[in-house]
């Protein structure tokens, strides 16, 4: 099978959507965060496709872009990892349903 | 194009970077000292404030206040016209005018964060306030989608621990918590957006993507990736139905990270997003009339718009804690900023950022005067603002002067805000096809007048329970708030004095 830029497009929305699933559907915030990395990737992959199958010869703007998105991921998950083990120490509990002491 | 002439315009970002890392290299030592100190002390001391080092704090804040006004200089001393990159790092006289106004606002938000209970190491917290400005400077100035990612990401991140800066109480890491796990699935929609207008447009300069925009439909990806990168936008703005992390926010986080997320990011936020929708995506306008509704961007906005000033304004109206009622209206005051984004054009986009700059100066000063009431009473709830009016008559005046104005009443900025807003949008289009928003807006502004008289009832008729205690509050802060309330009724008197700025900036 001849890679296209449709099945490069179609893998990436399918992640997107697992992803997306994931943020919504778990309650573990670290699995909500996994599934934020997912949706993050799948942007990733999307800019090289497009670069890939762009008009050649191209300046990597899409490269470039995957690359700091790829740092910017890490950085992220810096924080938010971060985050959850401070909420932990407070709650002793990493279940957003069960973080929520602010309503109203 | 070489290493110097990029140092030498970017030089305000550089300042900020240095003076974020000199701030957190004095913290460390600072740190250091004190953690020594409390070591000794703190079998007396347990229930005192926390961290004692109180003059390396202030040293921190003279040296992040310095560096932001240094920053400020260098961005007047810069060309008046400039563009590295295809976009990167433009230099013009609106992108300058809002470095400024972002660094004033940063540099307001370190005075009144100096005088926040000493719960935290101050020094970091300064050297993180400073880092999100430079954020805020990427996102100003930046008109590429790479820079403008990189600089919401910078800011976010930066927002997000500032939120949870509070270690000691729970509430401020689950805000934290919220604001992150929202604010990064945000970001995701709005990277998988943006990839996909490369994808369309091949470029990621917003001239050049107006440029092929033009000549090309519009298709269902296409109006995906705008979709998608609008989600983002919204929830940045903490426009409905992507506000949900924002009263969370607003009253978990410390009140001076609440006040920086409220104004300096607002801004940014409304000056980017002004400059995506109205260059990058001028031709997939659209129409939001009444009568005339056509596919494009203008009727995204205008749903997000609406239901902000529908569900701002009605949520408003149920809260007892002042900083959820910030919230709440911060979410119907994005639904009327967004207004003048609709109606499009100079005068609406100098509409918005003129309402968007009136509002964050008010909403800093009102958190201003939030902190010190939390300071003396230990909370922010309508009952610890009781009989404000007999212990610290220049705040509750300073209050006064700043919820008026957000509800919009003369000689006020507020009301020149909205005056301008709600007459971009009615003369926007042939037949005034705005109008039902624009009634919609000014029913809500009705809704919030009542809202803010409630705030202003407990300030100044409701007796307070434990009267005659004076109010401690430190004179630099007063002055701040009482400079802020000057600066809204200034430029309620004279409007022009900042309108024309932004108009000729153009």
């Amino acid at each position: 099978m001849i890679p296209t830029l449709q099945l490069f497009l179609i893998i990436s929305a399918a992640l997107f959507c697992i992803g997306l699933l994931a943020a919504l559907s778990r309650r573990h915030a670290i699995f909500i965060l996994l599934g934020i990395e997912m949706m993050l990737a799948a942007a990733g992959l999307n800019f090289i496709a497009f670069w890939r199958f762009g008009p050649q010869p191209a300046p990597p703007t899409g490269v470039m872009f995957t690359i700091f998105a790829i740092a910017i991921a890490a950085a992220e998950a810096a924080v938010g990892l971060a985050l959850v083990i401070a909420v932990y120490r407070h709650y002793r509990t990493t279940n957003i349903d069960q973080i929520d002491e602010l309503k109203g | 194009m070489n290493y110097l002439e990029l140092l030498q315009l970017a030089a305000p970002e550089a300042i900020v970077v240095v003076a974020a890392l000199l701030v957190l290299t004095m913290g460390l030592f600072a740190g250091r000292k004190a953690a020594g100190v409390s070591v000794a002390v703190s079998s007396q001391q347990i229930s005192g404030a926390g961290f004692p080092a109180t003059s390396a704090a202030d040293a921190g804040a003279l040296l992040a206040a310095l560096g932001l006004a240094i920053a400020a200089a260098a961005v007047v001393r810069l060309p008046i016209h400039s563009d590295l990159f295809h976009g990167m790092l433009v230099i013009s006289p609106l992108n300058s005018l809002f470095k400024i106004i972002v660094l004033a606002l940063a540099f307001f938000t370190i005075i009144l964060a100096r005088s926040e209970r000493a719960f935290f190491n101050k020094a970091e917290y300064f050297a993180i306030i400073l880092l999100a400005t430079v954020g805020l400077m990427l996102l100003v100035e930046s008109e590429e989608l790479l820079m403008i990612f990189i600089g919401l990401e910078l800011t976010g991140l930066s927002l997000y621990i500032l939120t949870g800066f509070e270690k000691a109480r729970r509430t401020s890491a689950e805000a934290a918590l919220k604001y992150f796990l929202f604010g990064s699935m945000a970001s995701a929609f709005t990277l998988f957006g943006l990839s996909l207008i490369y994808g369309i447009a091949g470029t990621t300069s917003l001239a050049a993507i107006a440029a092929r925009l033009a000549s090309i439909t519009i298709e269902p990806l296409l109006l995906a990736g705008i979709v998608m990168t609008l989600i983002g936008f919204a929830f940045k703005i903490a426009a409905a139905p992507f506000h949900l992390w924002a009263p969370d926010a607003y009253q978990g986080a410390p009140v001076s990270s609440a006040a920086f997320i409220a104004s300096g990011s607002k801004v940014a936020s409304f000056v980017v997003l002004g400059k995506i929708l109205l260059t990058a995506f001028a031709g997939l306008h659209g129409d939001a009339g009444w009568h005339a509704m056509a596919a494009g961007w203008t009727p995204i906005i205008a749903v997000l718009s609406a239901l902000s000033i529908l569900i701002g304004n009605l949520a408003a109206l149920a809260q007892k804690n002042v900083r959820r009622l910030l919230a709440y209206s911060a979410v119907a005051h994005a639904g009327y900023t967004l207004l003048g984004l609709i109606a499009g054009g100079r005068s609406g986009f100098s509409a918005t950022l003129f309402y968007t700059t009136l509002y964050a100066v008010t909403l800093l000063g009102a958190f201003g005067v939030v902190l010190l009431v939390r300071r003396e009473t230990g909370g922010d709830d309508l009952a610890n603002f009781r009989g404000l009016s007999a212990r610290a008559p220049l705040l509750a005046g300073s209050m006064a002067v700043f919820l008026l104005s957000l509800a919009g009443l003369p000689p006020l900025a507020g009301f020149f805000g909205k005056f301008y807003l709600f007459s971009a949008a009615v003369n926007a289009g042939t037949r005034h096809d705005l109008l039902w928003l624009v009634v919609l807006a000014l029913f809500g502004s009705l809704i919030s007048l009542y809202y803010y008289l409630i705030v202003l009832k407990a300030t100044f008729v409701d007796r307070a329970d434990a009267s005659g205690v004076t109010f401690h509050a430190d004179f630099l802060s007063r002055l701040t708030i009482a400079f802020l309330a000057a600066a809204v009724l200034f430029f309620g008197i004279v409007p022009g004095s900042l309108l024309d700025r932004i108009l000729l900036s153009f």
